[in-house]
């Protein structure tokens, strides 16, 4: 996979997780009865996160950075279908609990494969690049979205979001074999 | 490689359309609760008509199906009064034209989803006002007759009074007029019926002129009130309108009190300049006032001290009809998890004012953790036209606004405060409002209301089957 190919798939994950995010945060308000619980689901996402990344750190430099992503990607496909059916506070909280685990992936394997696939000399304006398409595609979505709420209810989103990332996960797969 | 990738699609589509399945299922079953949180139930459907081949329609196929209706307004009764576990829920938001107005007669002839506020824009720049409605201007004109509102009118009785006239799809799915001349055993319950009779049309209503009113306030002691409203509001005519207060801070509790008058001005040509209707004014101070009294008693010192000080300065000012029955009610709005506020309204004959409220605070003072944030005090006029009618003689109606946690204990501990108040209101030959939740024991409401039983027969007799349910009547029959 080229950094090009790289910044499809990124955009296309970024794109769909923005146009989740907004409503995700409203979701977790009306399932949670209490701020506490509130906080409480915030907290397990970052708390799984922050055990998880050294332990996805050295799968990430076994199994290869496409790998992780494909799992990524597939895992978050999968959990959007779950979501808009949670309805219980515990639902959220063991949802919080993957979807912190799947974003430590994310990021941690986001990372790895700009520091394996940029040159040194030119890392600065590479990563600037790739920063560049990746955010223009998020900031459509996130505006896009905003008038797709107006035809389509929530839980739609939700569904649109997975189909999203199941595509990107059907694409990361397509390059595995060529850098192993 | 190519093979999982195929299989990993296959999968997803699989799971993709067993979730989309499954959150169908749940979305049909949408759960519905009332602005207090207190009651929560899931029902079979929401559905709504726009005009009168829809409602029959819906009407007909919940009988088809043996399902039952709950109507609902704005839903802001608090007890479960627009819900029944698995029913269908009909609301009647989208009801709600303005069908037709005769200027000459003051008559006017909506749908029953429309709400107060419609109304008075419709009615305003044609100098017309209604005659009876809430102090607020929110509710729907059919949530509004089905429990037989009273305001800051004293001069119209119950909202019953300025009723002329309803069409009413029935449990039959017909149509049929109800009046004090067709149907005018049906014009007693469905007025004041919770909806349990078949579901109001179109409703004609009387209307008054749009005055101009000069405020006139007053401060003075509990046990001064009786008096001095039948010698100076009752017997003076030009007073139209009136409000007061009693005080819950704990330096004057229950013994403080501010009144409110709006007399008709001698300025009535001031009326264009003061038209405009209001707008929600800047409710942040109010809304931060009120926030202070629900943690603290000097918080409710504070609030009371601040209210009474902000009413006198309204003293000599000018207001119009339309105006003075818009009162903002959004400052009252309240969320927070645990909590909720719900309100409890006594009618006490004037004359047994002083020791009903007496006996009140003596039985509140040993009840230091019952939360009472406000009490409105207003006057409706003996009529007992309605079957279920609270106004068996001339009555003050104490408005209570109560801040409460929602956990069983809590709900416990409320009810016997609530009781104890009820017993005391029924001794001094009282009565309660039902649009609230249903805290009292069914022997408390058959005692408010004598005509309870000949109330639950008549529902037998018009709507045999139980197509119009809800969980007062599941609660009290
Ligand atoms: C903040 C607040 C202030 C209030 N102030 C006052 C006040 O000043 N004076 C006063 O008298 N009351 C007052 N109330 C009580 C209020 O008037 C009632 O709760 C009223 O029923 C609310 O109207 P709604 O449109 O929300 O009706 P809903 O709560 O939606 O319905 C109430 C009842 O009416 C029935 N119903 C509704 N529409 C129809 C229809 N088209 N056909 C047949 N049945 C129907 C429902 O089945 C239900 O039983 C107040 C309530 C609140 C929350």
């Amino acid at each position: 996979m080229n950094t090009r190919n790289f910044i499809i798939y990124q955009s296309t994950v970024g794109i769909a997780a923005s146009i989740i995010f907004p409503f995700y945060i409203l979701f977790l308000k009306n399932v949670g009865s209490s701020y506490s619980q509130f906080g409480w689901a915030y907290g397990l996402f970052a708390l799984t996160a922050a055990f998880s990344y050294p332990f996805i750190g050295k799968m990430a430099d076994k199994l290869g950075d496409h790998l992780l992503l494909a799992i990524y990607s597939w895992g978050m496909a999968a959990i959007l279908l779950v979501f808009p059916l949670a309805y219980e506070i515990w639902h959220v909280y063991v949802l919080q609990i993957v979807m912190g685990l799947l974003g430590a992936i994310q990021k941690n394997s986001e990372k790895a494969f700009l520091a394996r696939a940029v040159n040194k000399e030119t890392a600065g304006v590479e990563i600037g690049r790739y920063h560049e398409w990746t955010s223009i595609g998020a900031a459509i979505a996130v505006i896009a979205t905003g008038y797709l709420v107006d035809f389509l209810t929530i839980g739609s989103l939700f569904y649109i979001a997975s189909i999203a990332f199941a595509w990107s996960g059907f694409y990361v797969m397509k390059f595995r074999n060529e850098t192993k | 490689m190519r093979k999982n990738r195929i299989i990993l699609v296959l999968v997803y589509v699989l799971f993709f359309f067993s979730s989309v399945q499954l959150f169908h299922i749940q979305q049909t079953n949408p759960v519905f609760e009332d602005r207090g949180r207190l009651v929560s139930v899931k029902m079979k459907t929401l559905t709504s008509g726009k005009d009168e081949k829809d409602l029959i329609k819906i009407v007909d196929s919940a009988k088809r199906q043996n399902d039952t209706i709950s109507i609902a307004g704005i839903q802001h009764s608090q007890g479960g009064q627009t819900l029944y576990p698995n029913g269908v829920l009909l609301n009647m938001k989208s009801y709600n034209k303005i069908l037709e107005l005769d200027e000459n007669k003051k008559m006017i002839t909506v749908q029953s989803g429309a709400t107060w506020d419609d109304i008075q824009r419709f009615i305003n720049p044609r100098g017309l006002a209604l005659k009876v409605s809430q102090s607020q201007n929110i509710f729907t004109v059919g949530g509004s007759l089905s429990v037989n509102v009273h305001g800051r009118d004293i001069r119209h009785q119950g909202l019953i009074e300025t009723v002329d006239s309803f069409r009413l799809l029935t449990a039959e799915g017909k149509i049929i007029n109800v009046s004090r001349a067709e149907n005018e055993e049906l014009f007693e319950l469905v007025i004041g019926g919770y909806g349990l009779f078949g579901v109001i049309l179109d409703v004609t209503l009387h209307l008054t002129d749009d005055e101009l009113y000069q405020i006139e306030t007053h401060s003075l002691a509990f046990d001064e009130y009786s008096e001095y409203f039948q010698r100076e509001v009752i017997q003076n005519e030009a007073v139209k309108m009136h409000l007061a207060r009693l005080s819950v801070a704990p330096e004057t509790f229950l013994e403080d009190m501010y009144v409110t008058n709006y007399l008709l001005s001698d300025h009535q040509e001031l009326l264009l300049e003061h038209m405009n209707l209001k707008r929600d004014s800047t409710i942040a101070i109010p809304k931060l006032f009120l926030g202070i009294s629900r943690q603290s008693d000097w918080g409710k010192d504070l609030f009371w001290e601040t209210q009474e000080n902000y009413t006198k300065r309204l003293n000599g000012s000018l207001i119009t009809r339309n105006n003075v029955m818009r009162s903002d009610s959004t400052f009252m709005d309240y969320e927070h998890a645990r909590k909720t506020e719900v309100l409890q309204e006594y009618f006490v004959p004037v004359d047994n004012y002083e020791s009903y409220i007496k006996d009140l605070k003596a039985m509140l003072l040993k009840q230091p953790e019952f939360n009472l944030l406000n009490i409105t005090v207003r006057y409706v006029e003996k009529n007992e036209k309605a079957v279920m009618s609270y106004a068996k003689q001339d009555m003050f109606a104490l408005v209570l606004l109560i801040n409460q946690d929602i956990d069983q204990d809590s709900m416990k501990m409320n009810q016997e405060v609530i009781r104890k108040m009820i017993d005391i209101t029924l001794v001094h030959e009282g009565s309660y409002y039902l649009p609230y939740y249903h805290y009292a024991s069914k022997d408390q409401l058959r005692k408010a209301y004598p005509r309870t039983e000949e109330f639950f027969e008549l529902k037998d007799k018009y709507d045999p089957e139980h197509l119009f349910m809800n969980l007062f009547y599941e609660e009290y029959h």
